[in-house]
């Protein structure tokens, strides 16, 4: 592969992932859910209080994490191997993209996290 | 187990954050700093042959994080939600998206720094090795007062 098609995958990737992982935690869109108390992983998106009383969420406590860095990845190589067919001269718009688009989304992400500091 | 992974992991991340403190400090250095300034001799040593060091201690960080996290969630949130330790998971939080976000940024760091002559990509390395920085410290103190929290073993 040409050095400024890879140019074009990773400058694509690192921004996609970034936020793509932002849209899948603003809007739960997890590839699997994580249930550590039982071992178990089920595809997508699932809550414990959606089965059982929210009393008894802690019991199974799920995780999300995994899930929606999952579907940013597999998102983000889409978009990086789509950004590496493109034409050369679209280089500038991914390489500005991904000095943007990364420090944007951890500014998003402690916009999501407020509700934990209202608490 | 959970316990020999937790010293792994901070072993780990304690090789790293020396590495991207290094790094991120020779690439921010101001290029008039003199031969014996403590900058000048930041810029002296080869920034570039840490970036494939960094970038396999962020992985075996962020594997040993990720395996640990299952134990967290299931044996310490719990008790940190009972004492009502909300700002502590806020800042949790946080430090798992960030962790996330520089999972996604490593390969365009890694192709900043296999080319680091190349002028075109200097802004881009130095804001994606400053970023990384920051995720590296961030999740650094984060983890350490999580830890001590309750105490080693508690």
């Amino acid at each position: 592969m040409p050095a400024s098609a890879v140019r074009r995958f990773v400058f694509a990737f690192g921004a996609a992932f970034a936020l793509l992982y932002v849209i899948g935690r603003l809007r739960g869109l997890a590839l699997f859910t994580v249930y550590p108390a039982q071992g178990i992983v089920l595809l997508g998106t699932h809550r414990s209080r959606d089965f059982a009383d929210p009393v008894l969420d802690f019991l199974a406590p799920e995780m999300y994490w995994y899930g929606w860095t999952a579907s940013a990845a597999v998102g983000a190589l889409v978009i990086g191997l789509g950004a590496a067919l493109l034409p050369n001269r679209l280089s500038g718009f991914w390489a500005w993209c991904v000095w943007i688009i990364p420090p944007m989304a951890m500014i998003a992400c402690v916009y999501l996290t407020i509700p934990w500091f209202r608490l | 187990m959970a316990t020999t992974l937790l010293i792994l992991h901070g072993l780990v991340a304690i090789a790293l954050l020396g590495a991207i403190t290094h790094q991120a400090l020779a690439t921010c250095a101001p290029s008039n700093a003199g031969p014996h300034s403590f900058f000048g001799r930041f810029r002296a040593v080869p920034a570039e042959r840490f970036a494939n060091a960094i970038i396999v201690l962020y992985l075996t960080s962020a594997l040993f994080g990720a395996i640990v996290y299952l134990y967290f969630k299931i044996d310490i949130q719990p008790t940190l939600e009972r004492d009502r330790h909300w700002h502590a998971m806020g800042f949790l939080d946080l430090k798992e998206d960030f962790v996330g976000v520089g999972l996604g940024i490593l390969p365009a760091y890694w192709f900043c720094w296999r080319r680091p002559a190349d002028s075109q990509h200097n802004h881009i390395r130095t804001t994606l090795t400053i970023l990384l920085a920051f995720i590296v410290w961030w999740s650094f103190i984060v983890g350490h007062v999580m830890n001590d929290i309750r105490g080693f073993g508690s």
